[in-house]
């Protein structure tokens, strides 16, 4: 099993931290301390301003040059049909159908000059999820799965939570970091019932005792397990993968008998019109638990609204549907946060895999454009009422200060304490930089 | 000088036997000192500044490779102040290394260190270079192999390079040693420490040469017990791993029973258990050759092959994700490519015939134009509908080479060696492989040797594609969901004096042509009419290649043993030797001597005596994990689990549209599912099969696979499911002793003890009812490490 990588590490030492690193309590400093003695690296980033990551992903990608970027000026097949409206920072406008967002929009950064050169929804999303551009010999992990191998999480939470499984599991994923980082997946419907706001049945997947199992099932059946299990062990077969394995079974049972999780999704002890506020269906519910899953110590949490992808009538979606939902809920987390205090050290991050054509299509549409999008970040660091960069008069493409999706992933890491190049060994020991490409955007850093 | 005092003594004894001497100082040289120094005390290292992008605008070549670029950037780059000649200790490459100015890097070495006084030393002396000083010869170290007599001991290591100009130095203190595995031995100032029986690798390198040390440390039995004078061998596989054994005093498991045999076997070559019957019946079997009996009758069971085709699957890259549009067949054309693999795996074609029909795959298999256009107008509407398994009579698998979005040849290149060879060349695509031989220029010349494949449309039948396609448009508003008439096909070799054979990559530093080669082996021609990829699988299945061959044996091996006598599988390289080199050698000699009979392989590992011992280990094999003196305990495919749990359960997987209906989840070509099974395949680490290496399938136990037996909904309600295993179980036998049996029998594949058979009574007594104490029961056994491991 053991040999040495490209960087001269023992795959070896790496398999040790890879399977208790987080779970046998060694901590991100001791984690960073070994990897930081086999490459003789410059010490960790002490730039720590966030704790944990809220990624609201707009899955088919927005058109964003209708919602944060608008181009009145532009002629008409490319202006669209919305107006821009003012917010309560001066000289910042975003749609007329965000007049939620307006009066929070001194909360934010808005990043107008993001771009990148991949119009397909996969490797798109993978780009914007790891803040790696796709490359075929290596599965980048998603920003969650790393945040999963390097930050430290409480007993019984789990690190990684998404709402969905972004494109059937392809993306979001752990890659390289094998499937300990794969993200845990919330289970059951967020929405509530409209009329009586009752308890939406959510749960995450594999880490809660599923409806009819109970804890005292769990300890009688444990302790038949007990009685099975030992003889075969009691035969002298001790090994790496024996130890680990029994180190798994403790920390299974741990989390299964916390219910830091289960609570956190136990929506009901939110006040009525908070719940209300988000949004009765499942989006809004879900930012709501998101939420409380950040402050049961969860470190990344992936909610998604899907509809995006407007080749036919996007003003039509955006005006009637999809910008009112965003706004209703982007606010009330952002504001939400706030007023707990929250927002300080947690990062929203609001994007879609690219942007659209600003040409308006035959079909009152807009096809996919990755050469000019607008991304949305809060909290944890980030500036606020601030906007990053423009496009061209025409939004076709960044004119001033243009920054990739691996430039906001850095900035996100440096927020969250963890140097952007730390170089992290992939599957076969090849040492990975976190993003190699990815620069910090200094000037949207408070 | 030097302050270290074994290393000056040979130092002033090499230099007076070659060139001039100084009175005070030594004369220190560029290439053999100062590039080895520059190796060895981390700056030339890939986080430093032999990254590609260098580190504070110094960039040196990783590893100390290339002379030329390392003394322009130390000696003329930075307006010259990285030496000072004149005052050569405010030189700012000492300065920084020694931490006396701020430097990313932390602190190198003190002051009065020997580096440090050899840096200075060569800087006060000139700071000159003679090209071509260090250019290796060979690089030796003494012992060639260490083999210990007990734990404890050590021995000094000795490193003496020779040079083209006819020098010999000692270079010991500039060499980086490691030790494979530092729980059998450990390295520390050029001395080897044997800690524990077993066997590993010292690995000692200089300026990117690597030269491998085998060490060999002895158990020491218990008083009274000695190794065996004669253990029964089946077959030339035991005599190999008997001899090692024998050199490292472990004495091996005993056979394994009748029970632990079958379970083996049965999850190894068909991926499921046996069943209960099986299981009754194979141990009241009495006829003495009943495993070999069994064997032959499990590798010519369906399933046998379809395990193949899965982890050839893996290893060819059978990635649905991206498979040509439409969305709807992708899943369905991953089901063709498993099933051609597993046409072929079952009726054991020659081994290299298969990988030739891989390799060198076209769409038309010599076929016109016209007759390749009315077949595929009767194959791309079955697969608008459905599975095709059609696919698999189709002679060569050209899907392998089809993608919706084409990838360069370089993929192909790292593919080939990897799933072919057993080689990971993706180092070398930016420098000079750190452990193995392998230039940016093999990497190159050997993508090259792909650089004909076209996928597209060949000219002759361009027209009528096109009328085709403009067709299939028409009847769909959206172009992603029609089938494209494309194929697989060879371009015309275009060669142009300047850049070389169209489509190829020029040469790394000149940026000359460069003509395609096999990866260490002889130049390949281009000519019209003739594939090169013929040439280079000439080139692989020759008898004299070094790794085609070695790399089956070796990935059958691995798949029976736990871990392949080149473990990784795919990672043969000189830093990671072979656990038992005999036994490769003669298993790859074997494999030749056969004309490639997978299936004659598979029949000799499994009727070996090494492959049926025992996993239980004695204090002195305990810990051993690379010699097979005991069966090795390890995780399950992700496929395999599956399939597993539905036959413990007794309730079967559905797959949905994703694979034929009934299917077996060792039978599902596609690498993307849907449903809750996809869950479970993620967690025990099912690979995507998006790059060339076997490392993609996790087979390491993690949390949320104990997660998932405890607790997952889907397969708790196939425990709960009132029409499992228990209803028939339970209706059929009242008594509890016998059903408990049963249950064992489906599950651990043996028989409870007495004492887990008193626990269940215990359980019982205290059980609400029958089915509820049986239910917890199979929870339970679901749940022992005896079930979830294979062992």
């Amino acid at each position: 099993m053991s040999r040495t990588d490209c960087e001269g590490f023992h795959r070896r030492d790496f398999l040790r931290i890879g399977t208790s690193a987080g779970l046998m309590g060694l901590s991100l400093p001791e984690l960073l301390r070994l990897e930081a003695a086999a490459a003789s690296k410059a010490p960790a980033n002490k730039s720590r301003k966030a704790n944990s990551v809220i990624m609201v992903w707009l899955s088919g990608g927005p058109a964003t040059i209708d919602m944060w970027d608008l181009k009145p000026e532009a002629p008409e097949g490319i202006r669209g049909e919305f107006k821009p409206a003012a917010t309560n920072v001066p000289g910042i406008s975003i749609s007329q159908h965000m007049p939620k967002m307006a009066k929070h929009a001194d909360k934010i950064t808005i990043v107008r000059s993001l771009h990148h050169t991949i119009p397909a929804h996969g490797p798109a999303t993978t780009f914007m999820t790891t803040g790696n551009k796709p490359i075929p010999s290596i599965q980048y992990p998603a920003m969650g799965s790393l945040c999963s191998k390097l930050l430290e999480t409480p007993t019984g939470v789990p690190a990684y939570v998404s709402f969905s499984d972004l494109r059937g599991g392809t993306a979001g994923a752990s890659g390289f970091l094998g499937t300990a980082h794969n993200p845990f997946i919330v289970e059951g419907n967020a929405a509530a019932n409209a009329k009586t706001a009752a308890a939406a049945n959510l749960r995450v997947r594999g880490i809660q005792l599923p409806t009819g199992f109970t804890l005292d099932q769990l300890s009688n059946r444990d302790q038949l397990l007990q009685e099975f299990d030992s003889t075969f062990r009691k035969l002298d077969r001790s090994d790496d993968l024996m130890d680990g394995n029994d180190a798994f079974h403790k920390q299974a049972l741990e989390i299964l008998r916390s219910d830091k999780t289960k609570q956190a999704f136990d929506l009901t002890k939110e006040k009525k019109e908070t719940r209300e506020g988000y949004g009765l269906d499942g989006f809004g519910q879900g930012a709501l638990a998101a939420r409380r899953l950040v402050e049961a110590g969860v470190r990344f949490v992936t909610i998604s609204l899907g509809g995006w992808d407007t080749h036919q009538k996007t003003f039509e979606s955006h005006a009637n549907k999809l910008q009112p939902t965003l706004d209703r809920t982007l606010s009330m987390l952002i504001s939400d946060l706030a007023e707990r205090g929250m927002l300080e050290n947690t990062i929203v991050y609001c994007a879609g895999e690219f942007g659209r054509t600003p040409k308006v299509n035959k079909n009152v549409g807009r096809d996919h454009w990755a050469r000019s999008m607008s991304a949305v970040l809060a909290g944890g660091g980030f500036k606020a009422g601030h906007v990053h960069g423009s496009t061209d008069a025409q939004g076709m493409a960044p004119a001033k200060d243009p920054v990739r999706p691996d430039d906001i992933s850095a900035s996100i890491f440096q927020n969250l304490g963890i140097d952007p190049k730390l170089e992290i060994p992939s599957g076969n020991g090849r040492p990975i930089t976190l993003f190699r490409e990815g620069a910090v955007i200094d000037s949207i850093i408070a | 000088m030097y302050g270290r005092p074994a290393f000056v003594a040979t130092f002033i004894f090499a230099l007076s036997a070659g060139s001039l001497v100084a009175a005070d100082a030594p004369t220190v040289d560029f290439e053999r000192q100062i590039m080895g120094l520059l190796g060895k005390t981390g700056c030339a290292s890939g986080s430093c500044h032999g990254s590609f992008q260098g580190k504070g605008n110094l960039r040196l070549s990783l590893f100390g490779y290339e002379p030329e670029r390392d003394f322009q950037a130390i000696a003329r780059e930075s307006q010259g102040r990285r030496v000072d000649l004149q005052r050569p200790d405010t030189s700012l490459l000492l300065l920084k290394a020694t931490g006396q100015v701020e430097h990313g890097g932390g602190k190198r070495f003190d002051r009065n260190s020997w580096q440090y006084q050899m840096f200075r030393d060569w800087i006060s002396q000139g700071a000159t270079w003679e090209k071509g000083s260090g250019t290796l010869t060979q690089l030796r170290v003494s012992p060639a192999e260490i083999a210990f007599r007990k734990p404890g001991e050590s021995v000094g290591v000795t490193v003496v390079g020779t040079f083209a100009n006819g020098r010999s130095d000692d270079l010991t203190p500039l060499c980086d040693m490691r030790v494979n595995d530092d729980a059998v031995a450990q390295i520390a100032s050029a001395r080897v420490q044997a800690v524990r029986s077993g066997d590993t690798t010292l690995v000692v390198s200089y300026r990117g040469q690597v030269v491998p040390v085998h060490v060999l440390v002895p158990a020491i039995l218990p008083t009274g017990t000695v190794f065996p004078k004669k253990l029964p061998e089946a077959n030339f596989i035991d005599t190999h791993v008997f001899a090692k054994l024998k050199r490292l005093n472990m004495p091996p498991a005993p056979r394994s029973d009748d029970y632990e045999f079958l379970r083996r076997v049965t999850i190894d070559t068909i991926g499921t258990l046996p069943t209960p019957d099986e299981i009754r019946a194979f141990v009241a079997d009495r006829r003495a050759d009943k495993r070999a009996r069994k064997i032959e009758e499990l590798l010519a069971h369906p399933m046998h092959a379809a395990v193949w085709a899965t982890k050839f699957s893996d290893i060819t890259g059978n990635n649905t994700d991206a498979m040509e549009n439409p969305q709807a067949t992708k899943s369905r054309r991953s089901q063709m490519w498993h099933d051609w693999l597993r046409k072929r795996l079952a009726s054991n074609m020659p081994y290299d015939q298969m990988i030739h029909d891989i390799l060198c795959a076209t769409s038309r298999d010599g076929r016109t134009g016209e007759e390749y256009i009315d077949a595929i107008k009767v194959i791309d509407e079955k697969l608008m509908k459905g599975f095709v398994p059609e696919y698999a009579d189709k002679k060569t698998l050209d899907l392998f080479w089809r993608r919706q979005t084409p990838v360069g040849i370089e993929v192909w290149g790292e593919k080939a060696a990897a799933a072919f060879l057993g080689i990971r060349l993706e180092c070398a695509q930016c420098h000079k492989h750190p452990f193995d031989r392998w230039t940016q220029v093999d990497y190159r010349a050997f993508a090259n040797t792909f650089s004909q494949v076209v996928t597209g449309v060949g000219p002759d039948i361009k027209k009528a594609a096109d009328a085709i396609n403009t067709e299939r448009k028409g009847t769909s508003p959206n172009n992603n969901n029609v089938i494209l008439v494309r194929e697989v096909y060879l371009g015309r070799p275009v060669v142009n004096a300047r850049r070389g054979l169209a489509g190829t990559l020029p040469h790394p530093d000149t940026g000359a042509p460069l003509n395609p080669q096999a990866l260490g082996g002889p130049e390949l021609k281009p000519e019209a009419g003739k594939d090169l990829r013929e040439a280079l699988f000439a080139w692989m299945r020759d008898k004299s290649n070094p790794f085609f061959a070695k790399s089956l044996v070796n990935r059958i091996w691995g798949h029976y043993l736990g871990a392949g006598i080149v473990d990784p599988v795919d990672d043969f390289s000189l830093a990671n030797a072979p656990s038992n080199p005999a036994l490769l050698d003669a298993l790859a000699a074997e494999f030749l001597k056969s004309n490639f009979d997978f299936r004659h392989m598979e029949r000799l590992v499994l009727n070996s005596n090494t492959y049926q011992l025992s996993s239980k280990s004695n204090s002195a094999n305990r810990l051993d994990e690379r010699n097979n003196s005991h069966a090795m305990i390890r995780p399950m495919m992700a496929e395999v689990v599956v399939d597993v749990l539905s036959a413990a359960t007794g309730v079967p997987e559905k797959f949905g549209n994703d694979a034929p209906p009934d299917s077996r989840a060792i039978e599902v070509g596609s690498s993307r599912l849907n449903g809750t099974v996809s869950f479970a395949m993620r967690i025990f680490g099912r690979p995507p099969r998006t790059t060339a290496c076997d490392c993609e399938r996790s087979m390491e136990p993690a949390l949320p696979q104990k997660l998932f037996l405890m607790a997952d909904p889907g397969l708790q309600s196939k425990i709960m499911d009132p029409n499992n295993r228990l209803k028939a179980l339970l209706k059929t036998q009242d008594n509890d002793s016998k059903a408990l049996e049963e249950l064992f029998l489906a599950t651990v594949s043996r028989l409870p003890t007495e004492s887990e058979t008193k626990a269940f009574s215990v359980y019982r007594s205290k059980a609400s009812d029958r089915r509820t104490a049986f239910v917890d029961t199979m929870w339970a056994l679901v749940n022992t490490t005896e079930f979830i491991f294979n062992h």
